[in-house]
């Protein structure tokens, strides 16, 4: 799959903005801490915890999506749309970020309120892994517009498999800058940051545009078959781009 | 596993017996002293029940998946052996969740088993167990439907819903723990040899000395024995008036001492001193069912046997018609979905939550009963005197005959007043002060006081000047003209005062209206009640106050005409009595609901159902409106519940409800329950029904804040009196 590259970039920078959210969270990790247990672990934990929800969230996605197409199989090309919708989303979201469009859209998503942090506190400054863990596995259902994006474009892969691979992409992407952050390295500038996420949102923009395109070559197929194309022959198509992931 | 784990079963909490789990996490929780606790408790378990959940559903969802399609290449043989790992991987993941989450249902299952009875839990526990064991049958004979899924849900959906009423009964706890953190923890203690050590509350006796310093609150009940102090008395009486007391006066626990250095002798050490008792007259009033509550409970006792009877039935008719795994799963839904916890908590943590947020305003409630009889009061009935007003005399006129100078006389009454501190002396004195013109000696030297009789002096050009009662002024010479005998009948004291063989003017003295009787008073006439006031006064005298508070008086009421009175409205309907609780304890005792005003710190000492803490008479109608609104926060969650389980019983029962929708469903009802109960915690701490008088003009608003001055006060200038 080709935009797996591109959304694990898309995390790795678009992370960049995230630390503003989940930041605290990860430095407060370090309240548990006990002499002689490793901070980078506990940090590594806390971002297994969250990829694990992305993938689950991811998984979710998928099998809706392909539920969906299962269930509208033959009335429209719900896949082909799911990956229409996801792709103008996200280009949107992309050059909304970018700067090319007026921030509306985001501070919306943005404004959201996390009521959860207070209480995840409370995982986050207990010793012991299982703790930790579970901290990380909360934090990633702390809703975010970025999150939501890629879960869009997860659907539209129409695949539990892909879904969930698509997620894990985006949450192994955000790992290095969230450890960073969590083992006490403010070691960039605003302006780093904001140069860090024009480059992610440009990543954002371009996998939207692939998400778009392949969308629209599932409903206008190559050969120009003056008949509907066969719903069975596109899941085909799927499956064996299934197996070929596993 | 690490140690922040190990809390939770092993606890000495298990040592206790519960009713139900959510019970058992409340106690788990309060017993843990911190966060971490807290998360050791229950948290935890119920997120690595989640984490493990979302595995399973995972697993589940990729086994789903092939059914959604119908694809050639799930009939390969590596399809096939991925369907085999994937049903193994969910009996794996679902195992922790069943242990994780599983055992503490199953530890109350076990107490409740050791009583011989019979609780949802059991029936949850074994709907789950059914299901669970049903999959790993399938797994191992490698053919058949999996339920882990739906075994694992339910589990976390239960104890999501668990959590959600033990969170909620905590916070039912707030306003107390709040009063109860008042007491600080440490006093400076009187060693035998006389210096001030620093010692814990727990550590005090009665008859030990304490040193309280500016700023600090009071741990304990007891009386100054040296210093003097201004007291903000706001934790006991419900006001933020500041009290002056100095060597003699009581101080009581919770209360501040704002600016003096003080000793004070211990009357009542911890435990038994004024905060504990409040906290423990609301905890027993919280042990007390009202009849809400017992209509629950009586509903409970035939409700789990007809589930029970019920999911039998279901699950039997679907093992029929569609095997065994469709048996399982009906069963386990109806047991779900009429899971009685929401019947259960609809009427304590409305309860408990109104009483708690009442004690914290000065409201003490007996009983959860009282609340809600409180709140279906058709009548209320005043005492007078003491209640509805202040019990301190104003002097409202002076009568003097036509030829004598008035100015002289009050001039003179208020040089002898100024010499003693009996509260008709400060009247008189309050009452010149408006009345004359310029300044009068404030103070003369020789002022002879005749204890509860009266005050002589010798004044300048005028002899011996006598201020008292009649019968003190006549014993000392002085005729009393025929207009003052016959003054002011209304008038229930009088005092004269003369010289020169006659008494040359005579006070008159009436109640003084208490500031807020009548915006309290036409609060309750919006509440709908039926206001009457009660008095042994006579016909003239309440036919005046009546006028005056715009309600139906009457007068002339013995204790016995009083105890009838009361006897013939409770045949119409709910009445309440409201008295100072010292001379009307019979009537209070008679009324349906007794109300006790200023109560004080001695809160045991009458048998009044609802004991106002201060004199603020704003707070019965406030009472009023909480347990109206309580009752109403009852009967919707008694609503709420009887219809979710009536209609989910039968969606269930027809096997038409997956157990995972069951159990989300009854964790979301508890979630109802509670948060409609909790609003009560945020009852507004003023009447919105005081805010406009009944003439439609706005009136002063009630607040809980420093009183205003007596609006009487400032139309003491009397009518000027006539003559003859």
């Amino acid at each position: 799959m080709i935009e797996l590259p591109l959304i694990f970039v898309g995390g790795l920078l678009g992370s960049a903005h995230c630390i503003g959210m989940c930041g605290p969270l990860a430095i407060s990790l370090s309240a548990g801490t006990t002499a002689g247990s490793n901070h980078l672990v506990r940090q590594s934990i806390f971002s297994l915890g969250r990829v694990f929800t992305y993938g689950f969230c991811g998984a979710l996605a998928g099998f809706g999506g392909a539920w969906i197409s299962s269930e509208s199989r033959g009335f429209v090309l719900s896949q082909a749309w799911l990956a229409i919708f996801a792709g103008a989303l996200l280009l949107l979201m992309g050059l909304v970020t970018a700067g090319v469009l007026p921030r509306l859209a985001t501070k919306r998503l943005g404004g959201l309120p996390c009521g959860a942090a207070g209480w995840l506190k409370t995982f986050l400054s207990a010793p012991g892994w299982p703790a930790v863990l579970v901290a990380g596995v909360f934090t990633g259902f702390i809703p975010c517009g970025l999150v939501y994006a890629f879960l869009l474009k997860a659907s539209s892969s129409g695949s539990l498999w892909l879904g969930l691979l698509t997620m894990v992409a985006f949450g192994l992407g955000t790992i290095p800058l969230m450890v960073a952050v969590g083992y006490g390295g403010q070691f960039l500038s605003n302006v780093g940051r904001s140069r860090l996420y024009r480059v992610a949102a440009w990543c954002i923009v371009l996998t939207g545009a692939i998400s778009i395109a392949r969308g629209a070559s599932q409903l206008d197929p190559p050969d120009n078959m003056a008949t509907a194309p066969c719903p069975l022959c596109d899941s085909e198509q799927i499956q064996s781009e299934e197996a070929d992931s596993l | 596993m690490p140690a922040s784990f190990a809390l939770g079963l092993n606890s000495k909490s298990d040592e206790i017996e519960y009713c139900c789990s959510g019970c058992r996490s409340v106690a788990s929780v309060a017993e843990a002293e911190s966060e971490q606790g807290a998360a050791a408790g229950g948290l935890l378990r119920l997120g690595l029940g989640i984490f493990f959940t979302m595995n399973v559903m995972v697993f589940t969802m990729a086994l789903w998946s092939q059914d959604i399609y119908s694809d050639p290449s799930f009939a390969t043989p590596l399809a096939e052996t991925l369907r085999s790992v994937f049903r193994w991987a969910a009996l794996v993941f679902a195992l922790p969740v069943l242990f994780l989450l599983g055992r503490p249902i199953a530890a109350g299952v076990w107490q409740a088993l050791g009583r011989g009875a019979i609780t949802t839990d059991m029936l949850i526990l074994l709907g789950v167990s059914a299901a669970y064991a049903y999959s790993a049958i399938s797994v191992l004979r490698g053919s058949g439907h999996v339920y882990f899924e739906v075994s694992s849900m339910v589990l976390v959906f239960v104890s999501i819903g668990r959590w959600l009423e033990a969170k909620g009964k905590l916070r039912t706890d707030e306003s107390l723990d709040a009063l109860a953190r008042l007491l600080p923890e440490t006093v400076r203690l009187q060693s035998p040899q006389g210096d001030f050590l620093e010692s814990s509350r727990s550590e005090v006796h009665t008859g030990d000395v304490l040193r309280v310093l500016p700023g600090e609150r009071f741990a304990v009940d007891g009386i100054i024995s040296a210093g003097s102090a201004t007291v903000d008395q706001q934790v006991v009486t419900g006001e933020s008036r500041d009290v002056a007391k100095a060597t003699g006066d009581p101080v009581y626990s919770g209360t501040l001492n704002l600016d003096g250095d003080l000793q004070v002798e211990v009357t009542a050490a911890d435990g038994g001193e004024t905060v504990s008792r409040i906290l423990n007259l609301v905890r027993d009033a919280r042990r007390a069912k009202g009849p809400h509550e017992q209509l629950a409970d009586r509903i409970a006792v035939w409700f789990i046997p007809t589930v029970c009877l019920i999911a039998i039935f279901a699950g039997y008719r679907q093992v029929q018609l569609a095997g065994w795994d469709q048996g399982i799963m009906t069963a386990l839904a109806v047991v779900l979905i009429a899971c009685p916890c929401a019947l259960g908590l609809a009427t304590p943590l409305a309860v408990w939550t109104a009483l708690g947020r009442a004690a914290s305003f000065g409201v003490l409630f007996r009983s959860g009963q009282v609340l809600e009889r409180i709140a279906h009061l058709r009548h209320v009935c005043f005492d007078k005197t003491g209640t509805l007003t202040t019990g301190v005399p104003v002097a409202s006129e002076l009568v003097t005959t036509i030829h004598e100078d008035r100015q002289l006389v009050l001039r003179n009454a208020a040089i002898l007043a100024s010499g003693s501190a009996h509260h008709l002396s400060q009247a008189i004195v309050q009452f010149a002060k408006q009345a004359v013109d310029g300044q009068f000696e404030s103070k003369h030297q020789s002022v002879e006081t005749l204890p509860g009789r009266g005050l002589v002096t010798d004044l300048p050009g005028l002899g011996r000047v006598v201020l008292g009662s009649r019968r003190f002024t006549e014993e000392n010479g002085l005729a009393w003209p025929e207009i003052m005998l016959h003054g002011n009948n209304q008038a229930p004291q009088q005092v004269g005062v003369g010289w020169d063989g006659l008494v040359r003017g005579v006070f008159q003295f009436r109640e003084q209206l208490r500031p807020e009787a009548t915006n309290a008073l036409s609060a309750c006439q919006r509440l709908g009640l039926d206001v009457k006031i009660l008095t042994g006064d006579e016909l003239v005298q309440a036919v005046a106050i009546a006028e005056q508070l715009n309600v139906e008086a009457v007068s002339e009421q013995l204790p016995q005409d009083k105890a009838a009175m009361l006897q013939s409205l409770a045949d119409e309907g709910g009445v309440a009595m409201v008295g100072d609780g010292l001379n009307d304890a019979p009537a209070l005792a008679i009324a349906d609901v007794g109300v006790a005003l200023g109560c004080g710190a001695d809160i045991s000492r009458d048998a009044a159902g609802v004991c106002l803490l201060g004199d603020d008479l704003l707070r019965f109608p406030w009472a009023v409106e909480l347990s109206r609104l309580t009752v109403r926060v009852v009967k919707q969650n008694l609503f709420w519940a009887f219809a979710y389980n009536v209609a989910g019983i039968f969606l269930a029962a027809n096997g038409m409800l997956n157990p995972i929708w069951a159990a989300l469903a009854m964790a979301a009802s508890s979630f109802l329950v509670v948060t409609n109960s909790l609003r009560l915690g945020r009852f507004p701490e003023s009447l919105s029904l005081t805010e406009s008088s009944s003439d439609g003009k706005i009136k002063e608003g009630y607040s809980n804040s420093r009183p205003t001055v007596d609006d009487n006060a400032t139309s003491l200038e009397p009518p000027l009196v006539t003559s003859t």
